[in-house]
């Protein structure tokens, strides 16, 4: 491999080390310096995981070739606070709660220090701008900007240095008191370990090879030539899986990798474990293969159709699941209604884009037990289900939980871990897989593209008095978390409404799309999106207030659920005054409303997006000397 | 991924050129990496293996800023936060400190260089119209028998469709040479999805000078991106606005002037609207920018400034 010397200075200390050309800065800092608080989220400049200081300005080592770096003077989150002592920054992260997974703080923290430095009366409005750069999926930002504007007032004397303690318990007590996090000192400084960032004498380095077609039949995998490379330690597919593979959150029809055919672009053929990245990644390239294409199935309506094409055999109508529920008589309802609404709504794929990709180690340990390290939401279910796989007792499988940078539901599925077990055990020695952006999104499963036909009864005064309900799921190429998450929608589909006659049917069909499974509200919001919309247009057709007729229809404590659970206590008609309060609502029918309204574009609304606050403040130019 | 066999970092010009003849056809230049780093991955062009990576971000000449007779002289390796920490180049180029704080964010804007964003030649680059109001020309430079050769010519020129420009073989972009106008005001207006990093949809940008009252427009320049396979100056609008005063139903007729530019089959009456609010917006806001009294204007256009 083509290597070059690299000789920088890096948080403050002299260094020299062999570099491979095609390094990345931040490759060369985790990899071969073993700073590992800078972190890749993307690679590609759009997230700002891996934001340092080179020569005193902030810069995306992501895009900084190695070369780039000679000579320089570098600075990355384990410069900060060198004492031992956190920075002012780091400690008003803590304080203020500006971190929850933490996968995008070490860089967060970057910025701030950078804007603090570049103008240490940096104005709210000019740190929006200058973090601008950097995403965090998880806190919101206001506590990022909280933060921030804390560090630069404690630095200027605007506030004493014991802001940055934690606020005492009014009373001992800690309900609603500002407790600061006691995992945040680990993540503002970059100390955390995420799986990524863990190395293992020995290591190998894993590449999967993926589909590029949606739907078609494995007639041959050749993967002789790629075995026969230098460097190359293992190579496994379907054939390696020992005992019943199949994985899945409920039901288990998806193979560790593809088995017989792929379903979806991007699913898991074959895997490689290398002495490095790049010969993994070439080793790819040599894997053979022989396809048979297949008519793909793309759209759920036509997946429910007699004679589409069928993704698994043993689901020849391509249903995962249907869940009815009946209460009352719908018909009689619609009978006694005095308005009927009919619509159809259409919800698409969302990726939760958490901040880390995937990743995972697994490795055999002493005593013969395949351990697999991964930011996994569902370990002690993923240790059962590989056990199976691998043929293999429970006491002989372990998963260790690594800290999930991010996870919203789309960590629940074992897509790479079982791959990671297969190759360390083949291999004997330790393998390490870190996804890309790229693979991250376009390989895990995604929220649940939805149909629904809503057909809902009311009577003039606002009383619903009928439900019918019919959603299709787009489940994707692989069960999943398909049948809890239409089970889920099912039972929250008629909102949290008192209405006597309900007809519910949610479908999970199985496409050749990516698979969908678990994500934050879990079938839910696609259901209750069509409910509030059902209820908006309702108001509107029967001139009531949109809270009223909530407030008309709303459960109360002592209410039967659709299905039949008591409500003991309910705060909707508490949640209604107080979203009716914060947005300064003013009372009526929507069609009363259009362009008189004055609680639009008022006090508390978003201004539209601007830039340039910086234009306006008084700068001091900066120095980057004193700054570096 | 980018692999290369090795990184090259040359000094000075002379040496550049040299490698890049040497290694012809085996090699690629790399300034800021901006553009180069992430269209080598999944997606784009993949992984891509060049011999020689030539970097050219530490040449003396390329980094080298310079000011004479009315023109401004910005090397290729200029990175774009320069228009607004340098206030030199804040004053002589009123427009592109308004198009820097629209471009990527300030991470990028330290290594992303004017060269790379004229030589990658996209339709949608941000650097395009603001230089296109500035009336710049680009220095060329290569290797011939040992010396080396030194060509220009107008931007409006070297730029030749979706990522396509005059660079024959083994020739680099040396300086950016444009109009210093430190009485003029300027203004960029940038249609996109959000505030930082995001690739223009369309972007405008408007170069205004103000007669002594106060309330006629003298010299105006206004440049387009993104409505069509390259940008372009709407020398009608200039034509009409030249010595008219500074009012909102003027600048409304102005901003109709060029809507045909909008061609795109889809969603056309959407395109024409923003179309004709932000070049509104860009003209109003470099009045502002040059001192005049515009509130009232904006208000009439129900155009926001922005900052
Ligand atoms: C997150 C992100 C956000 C971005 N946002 C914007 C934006 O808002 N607006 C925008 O316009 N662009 C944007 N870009 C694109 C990019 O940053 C710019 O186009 C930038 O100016 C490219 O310059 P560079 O020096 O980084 O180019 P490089 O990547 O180094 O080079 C790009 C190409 O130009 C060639 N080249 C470079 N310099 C020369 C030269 N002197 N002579 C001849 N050829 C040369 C290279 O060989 C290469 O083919 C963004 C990029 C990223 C990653
Ligand atoms: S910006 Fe560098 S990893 Fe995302
Ligand atoms: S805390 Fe920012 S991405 Fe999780």
């Amino acid at each position: 491999m083509p290597d070059m010397i690299v000789e920088a200075t890096v948080n403050g200390r002299k260094i020299k080390k062999i570099a491979q050309t095609h390094q990345r800065l931040l490759d060369f800092v985790r990899e071969e310096l073993e700073l590992t608080g800078t972190k890749d989220g993307c690679g590609a400049g759009e997230c700002g995981a891996c934001s340092m200081f080179v020569d005193g300005r902030l810069v995306k080592s992501c895009l900084v070739p190695v070369g780039k770096a000679q000579g320089s003077e570098v600075e990355t989150i384990e410069g900060l606070g060198r004492t031992g002592e956190l920075s002012v920054m780091q400690k008003a992260f803590h304080k203020a709660g500006a971190s929850q997974c933490g996968y995008c703080i070490p860089g967060m923290v970057m910025a701030a220090t950078a804007a603090i430095r570049v103008n240490p009366a940096v104005g709210d409005e000019e740190i929006k701008e200058r973090l601008g750069g950097n995403i965090c999926r998880c806190t919101g930002y206001q506590k990022i900007f909280d933060a921030v504007g804390l560090a630069r007032d404690v630095m200027n004397g605007r506030l004493p240095a014991t802001a940055l303690d934690e606020d005492a318990a009014e009373g001992g007590r800690y309900i609603g008191a500002n407790v600061r996090r006691l995992d945040a000192p680990s993540k503002v400084s970059g100390a955390l370990k995420y799986a990524g960032d863990q190395v293992m004498p020995q290591m190998l380095h894993v590449q999967v090879l993926r589909s590029p077609h949606a739907h078609a039949r494995i007639v041959s995998i050749d993967t002789s030539e790629a075995e026969a490379m230098e460097g190359v330690e293992a190579v496994v597919t379907s054939a390696d899986v020992p005992g019943k593979d199949g994985f899945g959150v409920f039901v288990h029809d998806q193979p560790i990798m593809a088995r017989g055919k792929v379903r979806y672009v991007g699913e898991a053929i074959a895997a490689v474990a290398a002495e490095d990245l790049l010969t993994a990644k070439r080793a790819l390239q040599k894997i053979r293969i022989e396809w048979e294409q297949l008519a793909g199935l793309f759209d759920p309506d036509e997946a429910m159709q007699a004679g589409a094409p069928v993704v698994h055999d043993y689901a020849p109508d391509n249903l995962v699941k249907h869940i009815p529920i009946r209460k009352g008589d719908v018909e009689r309802g619609f009978a006694e209604a005095d308005l009927v609404i009919e619509e159809r709504f259409e919800t698409q794929q969302v990726e939760h884009a958490y901040l880390e990709p995937e990743a995972g180690i697994g490795y055999v340990d002493p005593d013969g037990v395949v351990t697999i390290v991964s930011p996994s939401q569902n370990i002690t279910h993923h240790r059962h289900m590989l056990a199976e796989i691998l043929a293999m007792p429970i006491n002989k499988v372990r998963f260790v939980m690594s800290p999930v940078g991010g996870g919203f539901g789309g960590k629940e599925d074992m897509i790479y871990q079982g791959m990671l077990a297969l190759l360390a055990i083949k291999s004997r020695r330790p393998v390490k897989l870190v996804f890309t952006r790229e693979e991250s999104i376009a390989t895990t499963a995604k929220r649940h593209p939805s149909r629904t036909s809503y057909r809902m009864g009311l009577t003039n005064d606002g009383r619903i008095v009928a439900s019918e309900i019919r959603v299709i799921y787009d489940g994707g190429a692989y069960g999943m978390s398909t049948e809890g998450v239409i089970r889920k929608g099912a039972i929250l589909a008629a909102g949290p409404y008192a209405v006597p006659n309900v007809k519910i049917d949610t479908y999970g069909v199985y496409t050749n799309n990516t698979p969908s499974g678990a994500f934050r509200s879990f079938g839910s919001l696609q259901t209750q999106f069509a409910t509030e919309s059902m209820l908006d247009m309702a108001a509107e057709n029967l001139g009531l207030d949109p809270f009223e007729i909530r407030r008309i229809n709303a459960m109360q404590a002592g209410d039967l659920t659709h299905t039949k659970q008591e409500l003991k206590s309910v705060s909707l008609l508490q949640c209604l005054d107080g979203a009716e309060k914060a947005s300064g609502w003013e009372t009526g029918a929507p069609t009363v409303r259009g362009a008189t309204r004055e609680d639009l574009d008022g006090e508390g609304c978003r201004k539209p997006c601007r830039l340039g606050a910086r234009f306006h403040a008084e700068i001091p130019a900066p120095k980057l000397s004193e700054v570096a | 991924m980018l692999t290369c066999d090795d990184y090259l970092i040359p000094t000075s010009l002379d040496d550049a050129l040299e490698l890049m003849t040497r290694h012809s056809g085996r090699q690629r230049i790399v300034a800021g990496a901006t553009d180069i780093l992430p269209w080598a991955r999944e997606g784009r062009a993949g992984d891509v293996h060049v011999e020689h990576l030539i970097d050219i971000s530490k040449v003396a000449e390329l980094n080298e800023v310079s000011f004479g007779k009315g023109r401004v002289r910005l090397g290729a390796a200029t990175p774009f936060q320069r228009f607004l920490d340098r206030d030199d180049l804040v004053k002589a180029l009123p427009n592109m400190r308004h198009c820097a704080i629209w471009f990527a964010d300030d991470q990028i804007r330290e290594c992303a260089t004017v060269g790379g964003n004229l030589a990658n030649a996209s339709p949608a680059a941000d650097g395009t119209p603001p230089f296109l109001a500035l009336d710049a020309e680009i220095e060329l430079a290569r290797r011939e028998d040992g010396r080396t050769v030194r060509r220009r010519m107008p931007l409006s020129q070297f730029i030749t469709g979706p990522g396509g420009n005059q660079l024959v073989t083994d020739e680099l972009i040396v300086a950016i040479e444009c109009d210093a106008l430190p009485d003029y005001g300027g203004s960029f207006e940038k249609v996109g999805h959000r505030r930082s990093l995001v690739i223009a949809v369309a972007c405008v940008s408007a170069l205004v000078s103000i007669d002594r009252s106060g309330r006629h427009f003298d010299d105006v320049r206004l440049a387009v991106g993104g409505v069509g396979p390259k940008a372009l100056r709407l020398a009608d609008v200039e034509a009409l606005l030249r010595g008219a005063p500074i009012e909102a139903g003027v600048i409304d007729e102005a901003s109709r002037l060029p809507l045909d530019l909008v061609q795109s089959r889809t969603r056309q009456a959407y395109r024409r609207e923003v179309f004709r609010g932000f070049v509104s917006r860009a003209l109003a806001g470099a009045a502002r920018d040059a001192g005049a009294e515009i509130d009232a204007v904006e208000a009439e256009l129900e155009v926001h400034h922005h900052a």
